[in-house]
């Protein structure tokens, strides 16, 4: 099988010189850039399954690049922040980025996070009925099971989950879930998020206060975990 | 004695009210027959006038009716009667209590706006003050924690390379599911030792910024000559200059200086680190010193590298400088704290550093002056 095709984005010499010689030994076939205007011209090159990019670059930052490679691809690309910088890492998951790793990470953290973008099947799978970890949601006959136990669910928690399943085990912020479950009008009513996800684990999970499916985010937003 | 007078205000505002007109009453009396009755009138206004200044309007109305009936009863014949005979001394009367009610009334109304203004402006200049001051405290939190930000992501960063190759060694030894080349694995532990340094000299210089700035410096000076201080920073840079090679230029008898040669070998110590990083291999690099006017010595590093652009030339000398989107970097992407720390040293001892273009093939020359500090002793 093609080794998949990882592209790094760092301006620290010393951490794109890591990740290469760690992911190349994992198998993958990566390549490096120092900056965001390089990146972008090794994207357009060597056409990468996935982007790493780190947040704070001088001169073009992460964001910039998430944006600009969302504008062309669908690719999934993970961001590097640095803890404490939760609007960051928001913007950037605003402007594209599928998930992110907070510095300093062990590689395993990393690679799990890059084995999860990969396992996430691209859109043009939505077809009717949804199986994914634990939970089957049948689009058509407007159901959802979890281990084959039927789920009672309110139309929007139906929404909700349906959502949550087809962007399964990556990071969604609160806007992301608002805007696609009660659109771009109510980006700001986490309140309501709080609540629904509530009811829903409520109905979804073993022990609702200690959720295995529905994880939080704290200060960005939400993960879905499809198996416990 | 005010304190006196603010509590009983009022009380002393009725007892002039009514003492005022009274005095005046008796100490114009004897000229009753001599002085104009218009000079009466004004007399008896002035007494209004200064009661409704301090005391307020109500007992300057009291201190004008007083007046009126005085000025009827004493001063405008038949004497000691309210009865006037004159039709034209009625005309005066009237007017001289329309004249006095309004003199009262207005001053003490002007008096009141007055103290009124100055307590507004006096608030004004206090809301103006906490303001200023709580707007001087916003951006000083912000420029504290935009540094806080640049210092931890400057120590965050070696910790990352650091963490990645630590756990991908780990996971080698412990999980058997990625085997590495041992180039591969030497890669790793390089990176981890380099790192390292890396954050130690960091941490270092720091530290000897932070002393620097509280004044804290060690200066120990001494008589020393200057070919030996240079001398022993060449030397220590000696393993730093690969193929490069250095020129030591310095003038013929320079004088001793009185300096703390330690910390100013440091200084030429940086600069020769400086000038080895940014300047291609096989290049030149010269050192020299001479005696510059003034009583001080003058050493300069130069090198063949790629130049810092004007613009940046005194930006590399602070430890953080802003870029024209307002973000704050530590200046140790590249340069280190190195420069930093070499004006806080050169400076410290009275003399001062810049960077300037290099002369005969040179680009960038770096340099300092020191005292020779012969009045100091």
């Amino acid at each position: 099988m093609e080794p998949k095709k990882i592209l790094v984005i760092d301006d620290e010499p010393q951490i794109t010189r890591v990740l290469k010689s760690s992911l190349i030994a994992h198998r993958y076939d990566v390549r490096t850039a120092a900056d965001g205007d390089s990146g972008l011209d090794l994207f357009r090159d060597f056409h990468p399954d996935l982007v790493i990019t780190d947040l704070s670059m001088p001169e073009m930052n992460g964001i910039e690049v998430c944006r600009q490679i969302r504008g062309i691809s669908e690719v999934p690309i993970i961001v590097l922040s640095v803890r404490g910088e939760e609007r960051t890492k928001v913007e950037a998951l605003d402007a594209g980025a599928d998930d992110y790793v907070t510095k300093p990470f062990g590689i395993d953290e990393l690679l799990a996070r890059i084995r999860a973008a990969f396992r996430r099947a691209p859109d043009d799978k939505r077809g009717a009925q949804m199986e994914t970890g634990d939970f089957i949601v049948d689009l058509e006959a407007h159901r959802a099971y979890v281990k084959s136990t039927e789920l009672h669910l309110t139309p929007k928690e139906f929404e909700l989950l349906t959502y949550l399943v087809r962007n399964h085990s990556k990071v969604l912020t609160h806007r992301a879930l608002l805007s696609a479950v009660w659109g771009d009008n109510f980006t700001e009513q986490t309140e309501y998020l709080r609540v629904f996800l509530g009811n829903l684990r409520k109905k979804i999970e073993q022990d609702p206060s200690n959720p295995r499916y529905i994880l939080t985010e704290p200060w960005v937003g939400y993960r879905f975990n499809p198996s416990e | 004695m005010f304190a006196f007078i603010a509590r009983n205000r009022t009380l002393l505002g009725y007892l002039a009210a009514l003492s005022g007109p009274i005095s005046a009453t008796i100490l114009l009396i004897p000229f009753r027959e001599a002085v104009n009755s218009t000079i009466i009138a004004l007399a008896f206004l002035l007494v209004v006038l200064f009661v409704a200044t301090f005391f307020g309007s109500r007992t300057a109305l009291v201190s004008s009716c007083l007046s009126v009936i005085f000025f009827n009863f004493y001063f405008l014949p038949p004497y000691h009667t309210l009865r006037i005979d004159d039709p034209r001394n009625w005309m005066a009367l009237f007017a001289f209590f329309v004249v006095a009610i309004t003199v009262g009334q207005l001053s003490a109304t002007a008096k009141r706006r007055a103290e009124e203004a100055e307590r507004l402006f006096d608030e004004l200049q206090e809301a103006f003050e906490r303001a200023s001051h709580a707007e001087a405290l916003k951006r000083s939190e912000k420029l504290k924690s935009a540094l806080l930000d640049a210092v931890t992501h400057d120590l965050r960063t070696p910790l990352t390379s650091i963490k990645a190759a630590i756990t991908t060694l780990i996971e080698e030894q412990e999980s058997r599911q990625i085997k590495l080349h041992p180039e591969g694995r030497r890669e790793f532990f390089d990176v981890i030792n380099e790192e390292t340094d890396r954050l130690n000299n960091f941490i270092q210089g720091m530290v000897e910024l932070a002393k620097i700035e509280a004044g804290a410096l060690n200066v120990r000076k001494n008589w020393g000559s200057v070919q030996d201080m240079i001398d022993s920073a060449v030397k220590r840079a000696e393993k730093l200059i690969g193929s490069r090679h250095i020129i030591v230029d310095n003038e013929r008898d320079l004088p001793s200086f009185f300096v703390d040669s330690r910390s100013l070998s440091e200084v030429v110590y940086t600069l020769l680190d400086n000038a080895v990083k940014y300047s291609p291999a096989d290049s030149a690099i010269r050192m020299s010193a001479r005696l510059a006017d003034a009583g001080m010595i003058e050493i300069a590093v130069e090198d063949q590298g790629r130049g810092i652009p004007p613009g940046m030339r005194e930006k590399v000398f602070s430890k953080f400088f802003r870029t024209e989107s307002e973000e704050i970097h530590t200046t140790s992407s590249g340069l280190g704290l190195g420069l930093a720390i070499a004006r806080g040293i050169v400076e410290s001892q009275g003399g001062k550093i810049w960077i300037a273009d290099g002369n005969d093939g040179f680009t960038t020359r770096v340099a300092f002056l020191i005292p020779v500090g012969d009045d100091e002793i």
